[in-house]
Order: C-alpha cells, then structure tokens, then sequence
C-alpha cells in the first residue's frame, strides 16, 4: 500500500460518495456543491494518471465555469425544494416491476463489466522513463494544433453555435414579440407564431397564473406516476 | 504504481451513479448534472487509457468531451430556464407534449 493507493483510494471514495449525494438529494443546490466536490476528486485522478493540465482544464472549467452557471440558474430559477412535484404513489405491483427491471438491468450491466475486466490483463502502464512532461500542456497542445486541428476548429464552431443557440432559446416571450414586430412581421403572421402583441400582453396578465402561451403546450392534469 | 483497473472501476461507478440519476430523478438539474457525471466517467476512462499506452491522444479526446459538455450544460440550462418561464417548475413529467 503505497503513498498512491492511499491517494487514489481516499480521492475514488470523495468521488463516489459525491456522486451519489448528488443524485439522491432533494435540493438542486446541496447536489451541485457535491457535484463540486465529485470534479475536484475526479481532477485529482487525472493527476495520478499524469494529466496534470487535464486536471487544470477540469478544476477551471468544471468546477469553476460550469458549476458558476447551474448555481446561477438554480437562484435565477427560485426551485423549491422538491421542484413543485405532486406527490401519488403508483400501485405495489407498478412499483416492484419498475424497480426489479432496473436493478435486472443494472446487475446483468455489471455482470457483463466485470466479466469483461476480468477477462483482460491490463499492464499497469506503460513507462514513461523518457517522457517526464507527459500530459503537460505543450504536450498536449503539441498535438491539439497538429493532428486534432480540424477537430479543433470544429469544437469551436460548437461552441459558437451553443452560445447563440442558448441565448435564443432562454428569451423571454415579450422579447420575442418585440422582435417580431421590428423585423417587419405581418401581424396575421405574427397572431399565427404565437406572437401577438396584445395576445401575449393578455397572457402574461390573465387570471389563470403565470403561465402564458408557451412553446410547450399547457400543463398537463394527469399528474405524475414514477418513483421519487 | 496503480493498476489501469482501479480507474475503470472508478469510472464504472460513477457512470452507473450517473445513469441511474438520469432515470430516476424528476428534477430536470439532477438530471442535467447526472449528465456530467456520465460524461465524466468517460473522461476518466480516456485518461486512463492515454495512459496504460504512454498516448496523449486519449487527454486531447477528454479536452474535446470538456467542451462539448460545457455546451451541452449551457443549451441545456436555457432550456431549464424557457421550460420554467413556460411551466413554473422543473419537473421533467411535465414534458409530454409530444406524447400526448
């Protein structure tokens, strides 16, 4: 049991342990801040594989950006605790065959796993005794620029496109109309689109709630049967 | 120094985490983090790997999946919010407009 074992074991447990918090508590808050927790411990394997700039890129973006943004929606958002779900338990028998599928499911994917492991014989690595800066950033980078450059080039473009496609997609309705009605569409056009000026104006204040005309439909009254 | 196995187990792990999260939880955040979780697990399966072969290939894959996940959290998150506009709430049962 060497000084990496201990490391590795204490970082796998944090991440597993975080993971599962993640997914089993109720507040989306409590699970990002262990989500935190489960990057940080996932970043401190890569070291252990010797991808320190990996690691960087994972603590930075990860834990820095992407976890900046789901907390910031989550306060933008004001989620109670539980979401708004409508408690109504399905019947016994819905429940013991929702849950034994899965756990089938589940232990016939682990059964297949381990008997694939098993079968192999994985070295434990090869020598890097002539490459100390493996996974450092020039060496990373180094092929970044050159083999991967189109692949590059294209993630980039993804970028770009997630970029606009998210700031079109979260407008709000009146944003909408608004540009409807500055681009120059015909007002039947625009009553058609879901668009129009008053009609959007009415919804927004009408005695039914705070739910005007929406691109998903209206509510549905059939509640919820699942499990939590 | 380490077995390769030891970082598949990991990964295994948080995959299945990952994916049960994904169907069991109604909360569209669970979910959409559950998400990452899987895509992490990936990740470390490509680093471990770019490893066991003395590759980087492998890390220049997991920078891309990086990426690529942080565009999906971000168009996902705008759906969140255009979904709780509409809704006033996150639950993923409330998505069956194509259904019915």
């Amino acid at each position: 049991m060497t000084g990496q074992h201990v490391v590795f074991y204490a970082f796998a447990a944090l991440a597993v342990f975080g993971a599962l918090a993640t997914v089993t508590r109720r507040n989306p808050v409590v699970a990002a801040v262990w989500l935190v927790a489960t990057f940080v411990a996932v970043a401190a394997c890569y070291i252990l594989l010797s991808a320190t700039f990996l690691a960087a890129i994972q603590v930075l973006v990860y834990g820095g950006a992407m976890m900046v943004l789901f907390v910031f929606v989550i306060m933008v958002l004001d989620v109670d605790e539980r979401g708004r779900v409508e408690h109504r338990r399905p019947s016994r028998i819905a429940r013991i065959g929702y849950y034994g599928s899965l756990v089938a499911s589940g232990g016939f994917l682990v059964w297949v796993l381990l008997g694939t492991l098993a079968r192999q014989y994985l070295k434990p690595g090869a020598d890097l005794g002539g490459r100390p800066d493996f996974g450092s950033a020039e060496d990373v980078g180094q092929l970044l620029f050159t083999k991967y450059l189109f692949a590059f080039e294209a993630v980039s473009l993804l970028l770009l496109a997630a970029v606009i496609g998210t700031v079109v997609v979260a407008r709000s309705h009146r944003e909408r109309v608004k540009e409807a009605v500055r681009s120059g569409m015909a007002p039947e056009a625009r009553v058609a689109a879901g668009l129009g000026e008053h009609e959007g104006e009415a919804g927004a204040i009408a005695p039914g709630g705070p739910t005007p005309i929406t691109d998903f439909g209206a509510p549905s009254a059939t509640g919820h049967d699942g499990g939590n | 120094m380490l077995p390769i196995t030891h970082f598949l187990y990991l990964a295994f792990a948080l995959f299945i985490i990952g994916s049960a999260g994904v169907l069991l939880r109604r909360n569209v955040l669970i979910v959409l983090m559950s998400v990452e979780l899987m895509l992490n697990a990936g990740n470390i399966v490509l680093v471990a790997f770019a490893r066991m072969w003395g590759n980087t290939d492998g890390q220049v894959l997991a920078m891309f999946t990086i990426a690529v996940a942080a565009a999906e959290a971000a168009v996902g998150l705008a759906i969140v919010v255009s979904l709780f506009r509409s809704r006033t709430g996150t639950d993923i049962d409330d998505l069956s407009l194509l259904r019915d």
